[in-house]
């Protein structure tokens, strides 16, 4: 089971919203490569590990994917907190807010709502872990693109 | 840029050589990741938090960029530091269970993360459901819920 902690692994303080930064951010709650995938990704690879050591790490990262998506989730909040339709009329968010307008959802930065298309999960180890080192690589590479503060990634000890 | 000019660890705090292992008779053409190492180099847990890993080994320079961000120094950052560090132990224990060493490091940084922890909710009030029973009225509803944090 889990049980909430009512604080963030990271401080998220944003006093500047931007909603064209908060356009590509919510690609890393939602997206292909985003937390929500990372955390459903390793929780339910878990149950076809058959090594202890592997088992507990993919219960632990994937607990940890958690709480990311959270913390994504406030820095897309923070970004468009208060914000007007005028303000972000014109801007790259304006076709998010259309549909939600500043409520979180789980969506890419492209418009695709979140999918388990964007995971795998084969039963088999080999093929898991190899999707992980990408899946995790590939979100490293798009964290640094935006110049958000890294997330945690597991790659290197893997394998 | 100047990634590669014979030196192999043009970044200050970058991965050095020697710092993963690798099979010693490794098949050819077969991708390979170093196994980490027991007492790999580690940060303080302020550093830990900035970079977002615990080990220096594992603070690769993707796109050149190495600085961590400034953590703020605050109850609540001091707390979050400590209890990263516990998980990054955790993790790597996960991946090394034999290591007495980092064990007792573990140890260590669990027990301190607990007090902080402790101390942590008598002054700003409940991190969980569970700890809101130990107050005098029950606290769990109040500001700021984490993502509402002001600057």
């Amino acid at each position: 089971m889990f049980v909430y902690e009512k604080k963030l692994q990271y401080p998220v303080k944003i006093s500047t919203p931007n909603p064209k930064l908060a356009a590509f951010i919510i690609s890393q709650y939602g997206g292909p490569d985003g937390e929500l995938g990372a955390s459903m990704r390793y929780l339910s690879q878990r149950y076809a590990m058959p090594y202890a050591e592997a088992k507990g790490l993919l219960t632990d990262i994937g607990t940890e994917e958690l709480g990311h998506m959270e913390m994504v989730a406030a820095i897309v909040h923070q970004l468009t907190r208060n914000l007007t339709a005028d303000q972000i009329k014109d801007t790259p968010f304006a076709p998010y807010f259309v549909d939600h307008t500043t409520g979180i959802y789980p969506t890419a930065a492209s418009g695709a709502p979140w999918s388990a298309n964007g995971i795998q999960s084969t039963g088999d180890v080999i093929a898991d872990l190899t999707e992980d080192l990408a899946a995790d690589g590939a979100c490293v590479k798009g964290q640094r693109d935006v110049s958000v503060r890294r997330i945690p990634s597991h790659t290197p000890p893997w394998a | 840029m100047n990634q590669d000019q014979g030196n192999s660890c043009p970044m200050p705090g970058a991965c050095q050589d020697g710092q993963g292992s690798l099979p010693s008779c490794a098949g050819l053409s077969v991708p390979y990741v170093p196994f980490q190492p027991k007492g790999a180099k580690k940060y303080t847990q302020t550093e830990a938090l900035a970079n977002g890993t615990l080990f220096p080994g594992l603070n690769l320079p993707f796109h050149l960029k190495m600085e961590g961000s400034a953590v703020p120094a605050s109850p609540l950052t001091q707390l979050q530091a400590l209890e990263f560090v516990v998980m990054e132990l955790g993790a790597y224990l996960d991946t090394h269970p034999d290591d007495n060493e980092a064990f007792a490091l573990f140890q260590d940084y669990a027990a301190a993360a607990r007090e902080a922890k402790a101390a942590y909710e008598t002054q700003y009030g409940p991190l969980t459901l569970c700890s809101a029973a130990n107050g005098q009225s029950f606290r769990w509803l109040e500001e700021p819920w984490p993502w509402n944090a002001q600057q």
